[in-house]
């Protein structure tokens, strides 16, 4: 089992970009008006998680 | 289709640098993801009244009310006050974004810039490692678009910049996450934008409460990320909102969530490339606010542009007198005002309600951040201790 990775719950993402210009690894873009994690990319940091204004970000191991 | 500029993204500094790129005669493109220029609004929409100098905007419907002055909240609730009859009657708007961004795009289809909607830049458009323009996605086509020069607007996100091989990743601690309601029916009569600090309240950041009229106004906070947990911006403006019972009758008409840099500007100039606005991080690190520097850095940028076409030379010196113009204009208040930030982010809840108490009954010269720093200096000489590398700032802008 791997450490838990970023995943967005596109329900309560409102979309402020702030997680994607805290990845240090260019893991998040904008899709369809919400926030993705690109899973291949994430290094399991918490940064993300830990900026979100909402909660939107949580850890999910895959 | 072939342009010798194309902006990526509709923002303030977006539209300033199009239009004035255009005004020089360039053909000029804008590319905006959403479908709507201004919209959603993402900011807390106030703006120093110094804007009215620089005629970019014309006529008045962005402009929701023009604020009396300041209040500094400390977290005792001492209030320091900057009113405009102290300021030279200079102090701020708050304005209605939508709109404010729409009136600059206005300008800059007036100057014969181009606008496409919905259509995103993906990457960079490169030959034998040269930028020749970005590939974009228009609903579901995907194409090319050619340019001399890609102008990356693409606001606190910048993809542009990283594609380009500069590094605009930010660190926790150099960004503030926010979240801000639109509260209507307030029963709360203020012409004064306010904002409250203390480490309960925003820890790294602040509150603030933005008059737009009619009982109307903007509430939000921003808190520094390295101190933030995952939902902390909103909780916390929530709590401030239960906290004061004028704010709590009211309804909210609009939630936002959004994210400022406040960190130390990046490169800005690449061969056939330049980063403005946000992107740039051309944002006050004290307040979070960019809209000024914005709209001051994209005149330049546009300038710079114009005379780049002309003369048919894109490479990075060319350019560079953007950068060499940013950084006589306002390069010093951002490096100032990091230090600053720095400096502030050290002091304990208990330092910032004894130094609100010297500057109470201060008067304040003008409405601005660079007078509350000087207060503060003049009150607490032992501050510039700390402020040293300031004084460094100061001799190494003169050596510029």
């Amino acid at each position: 089992m791997g450490k838990p990775k970023a995943k967005v719950d596109g329900e309560k993402c409102l979309a402020c970009s702030g997680c994607i210009s805290v990845c240090p690894q260019d893991a998040i873009s904008m899709c369809g008006g919400r926030a993705f994690v690109m899973v291949d990319k994430c290094i399991s940091c918490a940064i993300c998680i830990q900026t979100c204004p909402v909660g939107a970000i949580s850890g999910e191991v895959y | 289709m072939k342009y010798d500029v194309v902006v990526v993204g509709s923002g303030p500094a977006g539209s300033v640098t199009a239009r004035f790129a255009a005004e020089t005669g360039a053909k000029v493109l804008i590319l905006e993801r959403r479908v709507e220029v201004g919209v959603p609004v993402l900011c807390g929409e106030g703006i120093s009244q110094k804007i009215d100098n620089w005629g970019m905007l014309e006529g008045k419907r962005w402009i929701a009310s023009k604020m009396d002055g300041a209040k500094i909240y400390a977290p005792d609730g001492t209030m320091v006050t900057l009113s405009k009859e102290m300021a030279g009657n200079e102090t701020g708007y708050v304005v209605y974004r939508d709109i404010f961004d729409q009136e600059l795009a206005r300008q800059a289809a007036k100057a014969g810039a181009k606008l496409m909607m919905k259509t995103e830049a993906t990457e960079l458009l490169v030959d034998n490692e040269q930028i020749k323009g970005v590939k974009v996605k228009q609903f579901d086509e995907e194409f090319e678009i050619e340019a001399d020069i890609v102008v990356g607007a693409d606001g606190v996100e910048s993809k542009v910049g990283q594609w380009a091989g500069i590094n605009t990743v930010l660190k926790p601690n150099d960004l503030e996450t926010c979240a801000q309601y639109t509260l209507t029916n307030v029963d709360y009569k203020s012409d004064y934008c306010e904002f409250y600090i203390g480490k309960k309240i925003a820890p790294g950041g602040y509150v603030w409460i933005f008059p737009k009229g009619k009982g109307i106004f903007n509430v939000g906070i921003g808190i520094l990320a390295s101190l933030s947990e995952s939902g902390m911006a909103l909780k916390l403006l929530d709590n401030f909102i239960a906290g004061h019972s004028e704010l709590k009758k009211g309804e909210p008409i609009r939630l936002l969530a959004g994210a400022a840099p406040v960190a130390k500007p990046v490169e800005t100039v690449k061969d056939n490339l330049i980063l403005v606005g946000d992107a740039a991080r051309h944002v006050d690190p004290i307040t979070g606010g960019g809209l000024t520097t914005a709209l001051e850095g994209g005149k330049i940028a546009g300038e710079t542009i114009g005379r780049a076409i002309e003369q048919q030379m894109f490479d990075e010196e060319t350019l560079s007198a953007y950068e060499t113009g940013w950084k006589e204009a306002f390069g010093r208040k951002l490096r100032r005002d990091y230090l600053v930030k720095e400096i502030l982010l050290d002091f304990d809840d208990k330092t910032l309600n004894m130094l609100a108490d010297s500057l109470k009954d201060y008067k304040f010269k003008e409405f601005s951040t660079l007078s509350l720093v000087k207060a503060l200096v003049l009150k607490h000489p032992t501050l510039l201790m700390k402020l040293k590398p300031l004084l460094k700032v100061s001799k190494e802008s003169k050596e510029d």
